[in-house]
C-alpha cells in the first residue's frame, strides 16, 4: 500500500495541522477498507493500477483536502462586479494610458536600445499593474469583512423613497433609473484609492528619476494639486450618497455636473501650461532629451483631449439625468 | 447547459437531504464506510468527498459525536446522534413533512 501512503501524505499537505492526524487516519481506513471489500469481490489482490484507479477517483489530494475545510472568499459576491470595474478603470484607463502615453516616450527616446527600453516599460506596467491589484484587492477585502453588527440596526423605515415618476416618463421608459450598487461601491472605493495615491504624489513634486532621465513636474502641477485632490476626494461622498439614497439621481446629476466642470476647468489650466515635465540627464544628449520632451508632451496632450472629451460627455449625460431623461 | 443546470440544481436540492438521511442513519451507531453503504442500500448514494467533511461539520455544531475505538483489531472512528443531534433531527423530519406534503399539494393543485 505504498501508493495509498503516498496518496495520504500528499492529502496531509494541504490539511490543517490541527486535524491532520484525525482526517488522515479516517481516510486512510475508508480507502483500506474499499481495497480489501473490492479484493473480496475479485478474489485476487490489487495491484497499483486498480489502487491507482480507485484513488484517482477520490480525486486529486488537493481537492480531497479541500473539501475538509471551509469555503471562504477574499471577496464576496456582493463587492466583487464593483471590484471589478474599478480593476478595470485603474490598469486600463489609468496605469496603461500613463505607461504608453508618458513613461514609454521618455525611456524609450533616452535609450540607445529601444527595444529594450520597451521590453522594460512593458515590464514595470505588469509590476505597476500588480500592485494596484494589490491595493485594490486589499481594500475590498477590509470592506468585505466590515463588521456585521452595523448592519444588523437597519431602521426599514430610513429605507430611500421610491422616485415618482411622471406618466410621461413611466411610458417613454426613459427616466434614470437609481443609482446602481456596483457604480456606488466602484466610486467610493475608486475615490479612496485615487486620494490616496495622489497624496502620494506630493512626494515627487520636486521631481523623480526614470533611468538616467530625472523628471521634474512643471509648476502647473502645484497650481492644480489640491483641485485635483478635490476631484479624487469628491468620488468618496458622491459614492456614499448613491449607497445610502439611490435614488436620488437629481442630487447626484448636480454633483457629478459640478465635479465635471471642475475637472474641465483643471484640464483647461493644464493644457493652458503647454508644458508638463522637464527632462534633464547628465548622460544624454540634448537631442535625445529634446525628443523625449516632444513625445511625453504629445502623450500629455493625448491624454488631456481624451480627459476632456470623456470629461464633457459624462457633463452631458449628467445634464439629461437632471432633466430626467436616461442618460 | 441544460444537463449542467440540473444537476447543480439537483446537488442543491440534495444537500438539505443529505444531512437529515446521515442525521436519521446515525440513531444507530455506525463508522464512515458502514454508514456510506447504509445510505447507498437506503437509495442515497454520496461519495466520501462529500460524507466525511460533513460528518465533521455536523460534529462541529454538536449534532453527532464520534470516537476511536478498535474494531477487529482495526482503529475505525464511530459517530452516533448526539442528544442536540435527536431533538434537531426531530425538528428537521417535522420540517420535511411539512415541505414534503406542501410541493405535493402545490404540484397536483396545477
Amino acid at each position: 500500500m505504498e501508493l495509498l501512503d503516498r496518496y495520504l501524505n500528499a492529502v496531509r499537505f494541504w490539511l490543517p495541522n490541527a486535524q491532520q492526524e484525525d482526517i488522515i487516519a479516517e481516510l486512510g481506513e475508508d480507502i483500506r477498507l474499499q481495497v480489501e471489500e473490492t479484493e473480496a469481490s475479485l478474489g485476487q489482490k490489487l495491484n497499483d493500477d486498480d489502487l491507482a484507479a480507485i484513488l484517482r477517483r477520490r480525486g486529486h489530494p488537493m481537492l480531497m483536502a479541500g473539501r475538509y475545510v471551509p469555503q471562504r472568499s477574499l471577496i464576496g459576491p456582493v463587492l466583487y462586479p464593483a471590484y471589478l470595474v474599478v480593476m478595470k478603470i485603474l490598469v486600463l484607463w489609468i496605469l496603461v494610458p500613463i505607461f504608453v502615453l508618458i513613461v514609454a516616450p521618455v525611456t524609450i527616446a533616452t535609450t540607445a536600445n529601444p527595444t529594450l527600453a520597451s521590453i522594460q516599460t512593458l515590464w514595470n506596467l505588469a509590476m505597476a499593474a500588480v500592485f494596484s491589484v494589490g491595493v485594490v484587492t486589499v481594500v475590498f477585502a477590509i470592506l468585505e469583512r466590515r463588521p456585521i453588527h452595523e448592519l444588523e440596526k437597519w431602521d426599514p423605515l430610513k429605507l430611500p423613497r421610491v422616485p415618482k415618476m411622471t406618466a410621461a416618463q413611466e411610458l417613454s421608459l426613459k427616466a434614470p433609473g437609481p443609482t446602481t450598487r456596483v457604480n456606488a461601491i466602484a466610486e467610493l472605493v475608486f475615490g479612496v484609492i485615487t486620494t490616496g495615491v495622489w497624496i502620494q504624489a506630493i512626494r515627487y513634486r520636486a521631481g523623480f528619476d526614470l533611468n538616467t532621465v530625472h523628471i521634474t513636474p512643471a509648476h502647473i502641477w502645484t497650481i492644480v494639486y489640491w483641485p485635483i485632490f478635490a476631484i479624487c476626494l469628491a468620488g468618496v461622498p458622491l459614492g456614499w450618497t448613491g449607497l445610502v439614497w439611490p435614488s436620488g439621481s437629481r442630487l447626484r446629476a448636480v454633483i457629478r455636473f459640478g465635479i465635471d466642470a471642475v475637472t474641465l476647468g483643471v484640464i483647461g489650466v493644464l493644457a493652458g501650461a503647454g508644458s508638463w515635465l522637464k527632462l534633464t540627464s547628465a548622460t544624454i544628449s540634448m537631442t535625445d532629451l529634446a525628443t523625449a520632451t516632444h513625445w511625453t508632451d504629445v502623450g500629455m496632450k493625448i491624454t488631456l483631449a481624451s480627459a476632456a472629451i470623456i470629461t464633457l460627455i459624462d457633463a452631458i449625460r449628467e445634464v439629461r439625468r437632471f432633466l430626467g431623461y436616461k442618460p | 447547459m441544460n444537463a449542467e443546470l440540473f444537476e447543480n440544481l439537483r446537488l442543491e436540492l440534495r444537500r438539505g437531504c443529505l444531512i437529515v438521511a446521515v442525521l436519521a442513519q446515525l440513531r444507530k451507531e455506525h463508522y464512515g464506510y458502514t454508514l456510506r453503504k447504509a445510505l447507498a442500500d437506503g437509495g442515497l448514494a454520496v461519495d466520501e468527498g462529500t460524507l466525511y467533511p460533513l460528518l465533521r461539520r455536523l460534529e462541529t455544531q454538536g449534532l453527532l459525536a464520534s470516537e476511536w475505538r478498535e474494531e477487529n483489531k482495526r482503529n475505525k472512528r464511530f459517530y452516533r446522534l448526539s442528544p442536540d443531534g435527536e431533538q434537531i433531527l426531530k425538528q428537521l423530519l417535522d420540517e420535511w413533512q411539512g415541505i414534503n406534503g406542501s410541493i405535493n399539494r402545490i404540484v397536483q393543485g396545477e
